[in-house]
């Protein structure tokens, strides 16, 4: 076919919520007091971080809120010069280091960003511990990061 | 020949505008605990999960895989079906067919939407916008479109439908009216229905003001968040799990025409959007796989997806429980009440109760629970054969299931 084709562009807005549910809402709570709040299944004794209303191995619910402590190891890392906004993505002058960070005593790990460190120190089972934001607000931005404990 | 399938259970969660207590997998889960609680069955007898809800209605893409959990379906086969305003309809055929093939003997079909999460405009504006494939024939740009458009989402088709079918049947008003009444009163007498309304009267209805004509506020569907769980087996299994199994005899699911207005989007040159070929063929299809010859004698319960009122009477006719152009008269003589001789949603239908996705699989819930006698709002009649319809999508997809209380699948293919 020749000859120039037209072309129409729109763009629809589409806003969405999100609702946290009991269990999430006992987690962010925790968080504003500075606090992780986890929860373990009665029959196995898995420990989740945030607290769920399901155990995934029983399928039973679990009742038992646990505190857990500020610091964990890394289980899991990436880092990266791309930084993802709402437009697209672009390149940030600082490298950005994000790790998976199971909290010891928990068995489930949250993704998270590394902080005061460099990516040559990132190693899988590296004892880390948290960064709180300065004033919690009950909500995920709350933890900052983790970084190394003792400095690295 | 296949297995038998057959419903040993069915369950769902409260359902209201806004449960916000729950994030999405919980609102699942509390369908699923509900249908286990109801049968000697547990989460370890199920080979199968199939699961949906509208896509991308809360913002949430793939939101299976966060629910596995929640269902109790690791590790274990799962497929997720997603056919828009027929989703549970469509589950539930998927799992017809994951027993009546062999390959699992247990399956559990689950769907859930949770409204209040996202827009459901915006979710809809891709699939059911009446006016969108009209104006996109006549050239128009997608600003101009949406300037121009009138009622968005599924009551754009829904008027269309409603207006032609008033002017073929000769039903007014109050007969669309009092098919709302009916709905809201039955609704008030279930547990886990969203718009109950014991107390509501056809005046009230017709002192709200209109939506798009002739559909009024007080007629239209509700947005609800809500959950849905059945589990389908086969025969040997059923004996264990229940004593009041469910047989599915026949079930269809057919499109042949654009539900929206227009002569050419579909390719049918289909102007009548009250005509309904696709509901008329899914029916035939369905009631000679169970065997059904004289469906308006041989059915005793129905379960249409109608979230407008209008859309009740046409399904009723379409799928051959009434004359053409003489449901809104069957209304007026109460043969439609939980105690009528052909009870219709008696769970308050989509017109009391709508969480899109799960809403198709609620009728073939509710039409096996009727005759289970297990239903909420459970008609005093004896019911030994019950349809569960669906209707959803731009390309007016109808799917249909036809259950009884035995066995009898005599399905000789074709049409």
């Amino acid at each position: 076919m020749k000859g120039e084709i037209l072309t129409t562009k729109g763009a629809v807005r589409a806003e969405f919520d999100f609702w946290v549910g009991l269990y999430l809402d006992k987690f962010l709570e925790g968080l504003e007091q500075k606090k992780f709040i986890g929860n373990k299944c009665s029959k196995c004794g898995k420990v989740y971080i945030p607290p769920r209303k399901i155990c995934g191995d029983c399928f039973e619910h679990i009742e038992e809120y646990v505190d857990l402590p500020e610091t964990g190891v890394l289980t899991n890392f990436t880092f990266t010069k791309w930084a993802i906004s709402e437009r697209r993505p672009r390149q940030s002058k600082n490298i950005k280091m994000i790790g998976l960070v199971k909290l010891d005593g928990a068995d489930s790990a949250m993704l998270l960003p590394i902080l005061e460190t460099e990516p040559e120190n990132l190693k899988i089972g590296m004892k880390v511990q948290v960064v709180w934001s300065e004033k919690p607000q009950g909500q995920p931005s709350d933890i900052k990061g983790f970084k190394p404990i003792g400095g690295a | 020949m296949g297995v038998q399938p057959v419903i040993v259970s069915a369950g769902f969660s409260e359902h209201a505008s806004k449960r916000s207590d729950v994030n999405m997998a919980e609102l699942m889960n509390e369908a699923i605990e509900d249908a286990l609680s109801k049968c000697n069955c547990t989460i370890d007898d199920i080979d199968c999960f199939i699961n949906g809800n509208m896509p991308a209605f809360e913002g949430a893409n793939i939101p299976e895989l966060w629910m596995t959990d929640h269902m109790g379906a690791k590790n274990k086969p799962f497929m997720r079906v997603t056919t828009g305003g027929t989703t549970g309809g469509s589950i539930a055929i998927a799992a017809y067919y994951a027993v009546a093939s062999g390959l699992y003997d247990t399956v559990l079909a689950t769907a859930f939407e949770q409204q209040s999460c996202g827009s459901t405009t915006v979710g809809l504006s891709s699939v059911a916008l009446g006016e969108v494939s009209i104006y996109l024939e006549l050239g128009y740009d997608y600003e101009k479109l949406r300037r121009n458009m009138g009622a968005g989402a599924a009551i754009g088709v829904g008027a269309y439908q409603a207006v032609n079918y008033m002017r073929r049947s000769h039903c007014t008003e109050e007969d669309l009216a009092r098919v709302v009444v009916q709905n809201r009163h039955n609704a008030a007498k279930n547990w886990w229905t969203h718009l109950k309304m014991p107390n509501y009267t056809i005046e009230q209805v017709l002192d709200t003001p209109y939506i798009s004509y002739p559909l009024r506020f007080g007629m239209v569907t509700p947005a609800s968040d809500g959950s849905c769980a059945m589990i389908y087996t086969t025969e040997e299994n059923a004996k264990k799990f229940t004593d009041t199994p469910v047989f599915v005899n026949g079930v269809a699911s057919v499109s042949n025409e654009t539900a929206i207005v227009t002569s050419e989007a579909g390719g049918v040159g289909q102007i009548d959007p009250c005509v309904q070929l696709g509901a008329k063929i899914s029916a035939k299809l369905a009631y000679e796989q169970a065997g059904i010859s004289f469906p308006e004698k041989e059915i005793d319960y129905a379960e249409v997806y109608s979230p407008f009122p209008n859309q009740e009477l046409m399904w009723l006719e379409r799928l051959g429980l009434f004359e053409e152009n003489t449901a809104h008269i069957q209304y007026r003589e109460g043969i439609t009440a939980p105690d009528g001789d052909l009870p219709v949603n008696c769970s308050g239908g989509v017109n009391s109760t709508n969480a899109i996705g799960a809403s198709a699989l609620e009728r073939v819930a509710e039409a096996a629970l009727q005759i289970m006698g297990k239903a909420g709002n459970q008609s005093p009649k004896e019911i030994h054969t019950a349809i569960g319809h669906g209707w959803g999508g731009a390309l007016n997809l109808i799917t249909l299931s036809v259950l009884a209380d035995q066995s009898r699948r005599k399905y000789k293919g074709g049409i």
